[in-house]
């Protein structure tokens, strides 16, 4: 074998190991199992950041699926779970513009709305404009449809007015 | 005098009658001149090498065995296991490491264990270069890990250990000495912070139990107070035995990396 093939499988080798010790560092593993745990979320991380840099990113079709059933039961937190899985680096405008509802949808009252769900879903829905200003759902079971809709209700149920303590607000519905 | 002449004529013809009796062996394609084993004298065999394997040789040792000790002991370094449970936990090395084997790296230079020119030349090719610069990069990576190995975490301790590493550094920066004494210097140096670390500290650190503040207090006063104090951090002595490893690794890498990568 040539020296100079030894020096390029040194450099090869020397760097590999680097990184793997720079990964080891980083994701602190406990043991010596969840450093194959770790390196397959590297891995997959690592997977979908390329497929964004090169403009190939899709989200989980069966995970946002999973996503939606669970959301059309009223079983929001798997819900949003699901849609989080799905679209892990949050590019995709139906699978957030699902995740603020969800928010919207759980913490709405007859009586009162649950103030940290709207403002988690309000932050939520931030996102959103940068990833599409025009978007808007085609999902029938939706009443709103836009993300401005969808803000509007978040602050209008944040706010406390006069009209909170009107009696016919009891029969309003869910939209 | 004229026996003794007659003496050493028969060793050289002796000598003379082994090499003619010499074979030529081509390992690997490549041309290997190997003088059959014969004995010269008690003990002792006549084996030539070929430049080229000799180099070759010298080569794994140098870009790839070395790079493996030195990133070894920069993965060991770093590495606790925590009580009770002897859970892994990374401690990631404190800027006044990368500090102080930034000066050791010089202290290298300086004291001749490192000729700069012997690893990084015009004459030589770039993948020497690069391949030159990782031998380099692994052993500074795995000096900032002997330090991060021997510092104590936190509190007291990290000033007071850091504090004695630094005046000694400090020091050897402005001393006259060879390399040969650098690295005698540091052998004492390392062994005298790890026994204060993995031998008086852990000493005195109580161990970790799930039997509650007040029980540990009652049980173990002076351990106790000594980890409050001085805020020891709690691992198993597996611990110790993966440092000694790591440092003995570090050591032994140092010993073999040469002067120069140069062989010319």
């Amino acid at each position: 074998m040539k020296v100079k093939y030894i020096h390029i499988i040194g450099i090869v080798l020397a760097a590999f190991y680097g990184v793997f010790i720079v990964f080891l560092y980083a994701a602190e593993p406990r043991s010596l199992e969840e450093v194959t745990t770790k390196a397959k979320t590297a891995v997959e991380n690592t997977v979908t950041k390329g497929q964004v840099l090169t403009g190939t990113y899709e989200i989980d079709k069966a995970r946002f699926d999973e996503g939606l059933a669970a959301f059309r039961m009223n079983n929001f937190v798997v819900a949003r779970d699901r849609f989080e899985r799905a679209d892990p680096e949050k590019r995709d405008a139906n699978t957030q513009f699902y995740i603020a509802y969800s928010y919207y949808r759980q913490g709405w009252g007859r009586v009162s709305n649950d103030d940290s769900l709207f403002k988690a879903g309000l932050e939520s829905l931030q996102r959103l404009p940068i990833i599409d200003p025009d978007f808007a759902s085609k999902d029938p079971d939706l009443q709103i449809k836009t993300a401005a809709e969808l803000r509007n209700e978040f602050e209008e149920g944040l706010k406390v007015t006069a009209d909170d303590f009107n009696p016919f607000k009891l029969v309003r519905e869910r939209k | 005098m004229a026996e003794t002449q007659n003496r050493s004529k028969d060793v050289e013809l002796e000598v003379i009658d082994v090499i003619e009796d010499a074979e030529i062996v081509d390992v690997d394609d490549d041309p290997v001149t190997v003088v059959s084993a014969k004995q010269i004298g008690p003990g002792r065999s006549l084996q030539e090498i070929s430049p080229e394997s000799r180099e070759r040789t010298r080569a794994i040792r140098l870009y790839i065995f070395l790079p493996l000790i030195f990133l070894t002991s920069a993965l060991l370094g770093g590495l606790r296991l925590a009580s009770p449970d002897g859970a892994f936990v990374f401690v990631t090395p404190a800027l006044v490491c990368l500090l102080f084997a930034a000066i050791l790296m010089v202290l290298f230079v300086r004291g001749g264990m490192i000729s700069i020119d012997g690893w990084f030349s015009d004459d030589l090719t770039t993948s020497n270069n690069i391949a030159n610069g990782m031998v380099l990069a692994s052993a500074f990576a795995a000096t900032a890990q002997a330090f991060n190995s021997l510092l104590p975490e936190t509190g007291l301790p990290f000033w007071v250990v850091a504090f004695c590493f630094a005046w000694s550094l400090w020091n050897n920066l402005f001393a006259d000495f060879d390399n040969k004494k650098l690295l005698r210097s540091m052998v004492a140096l390392f062994a005298f912070a790890f026994i204060a670390k993995y031998v008086v500290l852990a000493g005195l650190t109580a161990p970790a139990g799930e039997t509650g503040w007040l029980r540990s207090m009652i049980e173990n006063p002076a351990r106790e107070t000594m980890t409050w104090l001085l805020e020891l951090p709690r691992y198993t002595a597996g611990t110790g035995y993966i440092q000694f490893f790591c440092l003995a690794l570090y050591l032994g890498g140092l010993y073999l990396l040469p002067r120069s990568a140069n062989t010319k």
